[in-house]
């Protein structure tokens, strides 16, 4: 029986007027997996995102998430996956509980109140539970953001830059949860461009540069060239600037 | 430090509008107002047979009065404007507090910024179109420099006033309650006293009528003493506060049961509620300017009757009313909705839902109005052209703005879409309502158009990348 796959894309491309965001990129990343998709700033990596999220349409290409093609189903996309922005925005004038209430009731998650409740506990904000989302700060927001695309318990997360707004000891238990999260059945596709990150929790990665892709393979991959993943990376990119 | 800030605030507001509109549409925009103003000055000689050059003059201070209070409101509605001016957005007169700077520098910079560049976005237009055609309708070469003088300081004062009573508002909101309930006792007093006449008492009215030292000293100083008591009292907001609120959005999902999408109408109007919008956009942005056009509008009771004038307020009212749209919408960037299962159809619907809410306002007000001055007779058509207007227009905001109907301020071509749009069956039912004030309630068939509006913006939004992501 082979891989079941959750995201599959297909030649994706994205302009922006004159710019080329993403170049025809074909990837598929399979179920169980914690997924990287590195990069330096501007590569890509975001507008890649919101494609696959529905949240941008692809000027060419196509790409299924869930079995579910973005382009003519985007809230069917959207209902079952988890996403986090890379900007955390959760509305100016909601409260922290608030907006976890918001999310419930436009997901129509049941025992909204409990399982807000753990998440502030976990995350350990409780304290800023009644405080408008304008007056937190990112990092407490970023906690925000990650307990709105977990709350209704999706088989597919999508993040972008997961942990740049944690300290070390809240980015420790996030690594360990999004660790423990994918050995029960979940996915994550993470995207970052900070190496050390992907190369301690992520089990497939893939290198996009200016918009193209570079390499999609297995971290395991690397042990057997006996390289890091930032030596790798380094060399993909110079490799490519100098084509 | 010299002019730099200056310049590079306005460079900043530039870049902010030609970035939101397009600097084509944006830059159109004086050129727009100055070709209305310059083909419309030769319509003054037919205007005169029957409105008096005082009563054209009264109207234009008026609409100046109105054009200061509204830049103003726009740019400082109480503490929600000065976070977004101050706080949240990276604009200059937040980033410049890493400089060694006083806040209340940055501030008076900020106010001399605006000041400057909707002179020249849109008084400068108006009188230059003037100053154009006047050689040709037979107005003296020097009056275009009187009106630019007068006008300038006509809408100087309502940004000034604006710009005071925000510094009240962010000190002290009973303050701001004193303040204008005093104000209306004056106002309700004065008018009882002196009626229309009232008007001819304000500095730059008399200045535009009769060019004098003494009337340009009196609106010099009308302008300066709110500028400088706004500088003076000026206290910064920052954000970070720890106030903490309780859950009102889970009640108010409840209560709004019956709405397409509760939790998003609870939404919008806790943002409402929070940012210090419900009060301060009702006196700002809707009784302050209906109260202006009501005055003005009282003029033309020499000239026709007291229906008529009634049905014109209906009217304004509904147009006015509309821009609750750019209320609910204001607030919210869809960067908050991009990690939920929400359309941009469904946010629409939702936004309608929430403005629906809102009407009770201005139907309050239109009731109020109607019986006060003794049009109970015609609440009915009144009330249909209202409502019919206002959702009428809100329809064409949404077709061509989506969830940003701010871009109809200044964007060229969405504008005179705007206007067309509005201007034809509007003025179809003035005519209409003027032969019989009955004949508005035919009002009621622009709800079909607004239906179709409505359809047809829900695809053209739906397929555009969303905003803000």
């Amino acid at each position: 029986m082979g891989m079941i796959t959750v995201i599959e894309a297909q030649g994706l491309t994205k302009q922006f007027g004159d710019t080329m965001a993403v170049d025809n990129v074909t990837l598929s990343v399979p179920q169980g997996s914690l997924f990287g998709l590195l990069g330096p700033n501007g590569s890509g990596k975001t507008t890649m995102i919101k494609m696959l999220t529905g949240q941008v349409r692809p000027t060419n290409g196509h790409a299924t998430v869930l079995g579910l093609n973005v382009l003519d189903d985007p809230i069917g996309v959207r209902k079952s996956v988890g996403i986090i922005p890379e900007q955390e925005t959760p509305p100016s004038f909601l409260t922290a509980m608030e907006y976890l209430a918001f999310v419930g009731a436009v997901r129509k998650i049941p025992d909204i109140d409990e399982k807000a409740t753990w998440w502030f506990s976990f995350l350990e904000f409780e304290d800023k539970r009644d405080v408008l989302c304008k007056d937190l700060s990112r990092g407490t927001r970023q906690k925000l953001m990650f307990a709105q695309a977990f709350l209704h318990k999706p088989v597919l997360a999508l993040i972008d830059e997961p942990l740049i707004n944690f300290d070390p000891i809240m980015q420790r238990k996030v690594k360990d949860y999004l660790a423990d999260y994918v050995k029960t059945g979940g996915t994550i596709f993470i995207s970052t461009h900070i190496l050390e990150i992907a190369e301690e929790i992520c089990t497939g990665f893939a290198i996009l540069h200016k918009g193209k892709l570079l390499y999609s393979g297995a971290i395991s991959e690397l042990a057997g060239k006996k390289q890091h993943l930032s030596e790798f990376f380094f060399s993909a990119v110079q490799d490519d600037e100098n084509a | 430090m010299g002019f730099e800030l200056f310049t590079s605030m306005m460079k900043e507001e530039w870049r902010l509008h030609s970035t939101m509109f397009g600097s084509l549409s944006f830059a159109l925009f004086p050129v727009l107002i100055f070709g209305i103003v310059f083909m419309s000055s030769f319509l003054l000689p037919l205007f005169r047979s029957v409105l008096p050059a005082g009563d054209l003059g009264l109207v234009t201070t008026g609409v100046f009065l109105l054009l200061g209070v509204m830049v103003g409101g726009f740019g400082l509605l109480g503490n929600e404007v000065m976070n977004r001016r101050f706080g949240q957005m990276s604009l200059l007169a937040y980033s410049a507090r890493s400089l060694p700077l006083s806040e209340r520098y940055i501030f008076t910079n900020f106010i001399v910024k605006d000041i400057v560049y909707y002179l020249f976005l849109w008084v400068l237009p108006f009188v230059l179109g003037f100053a154009v055609a006047s050689p040709f309708i037979g107005v003296p070469p020097t009056y275009p420099i009187h009106l630019f003088v007068s006008l300038t300081l006509t809408f100087l004062f309502g940004l000034s006033a604006i710009f005071f009573l925000s510094t009240v508002y962010s000190r002290s909101k009973p303050a701001l309650a004193i303040i204008f309930a005093v104000g209306l006792v004056i106002a309700g007093w004065a008018y009882l006293s002196f009626g229309t006449s009232l008007a001819d008492l304000f500095p730059s009215l008399q200045l535009l009528r009769n060019a004098s030292w003494v009337a340009l000293f009196e609106s010099a100083v009308l302008v300066a003493i709110p500028f400088v008591v706004s500088i003076a009292l000026f206290t910064p907001e920052y954000t970070g506060t720890s106030k903490r609120f309780s859950n009102l959005l889970t009640p108010l999902t409840g209560k709004l049961s019956f709405f397409p999408t509760p939790p998003l109408a609870a939404k919008d109007l806790v943002d409402l509620w929070r940012s210090g919008g419900g009060v301060g956009q009702v006196i700002f942005s809707f009784l302050l300017p209906l109260g202006l056009i009501w005055f003005f509008l009282s003029v033309l009771r020499a000239l026709v009757p007291d229906y008529a004038v009634l049905l014109v307020f209906a009217v304004t009212t509904g147009i006015i009313s509309a821009t609750m749209y750019t209320w609910i919408t204001s607030f919210d960037t869809f960067s908050s909705y991009a990690c939920l299962p929400v359309s941009v159809s469904t946010l629409i619907t939702s936004k309608i839902c929430t403005f629906t809410v809102l009407q009770v306002i201005p139907a309050a007000f239109m009731v109020v109005v109607t019986i006060i001055t003794g049009g109970i007779l015609y609440l009915m058509p009144a009330m249909v052209l209202w409502g019919a207007v206002s959702f009428y227009a809100l329809s064409v905001s949404v077709y061509l703005t989506g969830l940003t109907p701010n871009i109809l301020v200044y964007d060229v071509k969405v504008l005179l879409a705007f206007l067309v749009l509005i201007g034809v069956p509007v003025m179809v039912m003035i005519a209409l309502a003027f032969i019989n004030p009955y004949f508005a309630v035919a009002a009621l068939l622009l709800g079909i158009p607004a239906f179709g509006f409505v359809r047809k913006g829900y695809t053209r939004w739906e397929g555009k990348d969303m905003a803000s992501f």
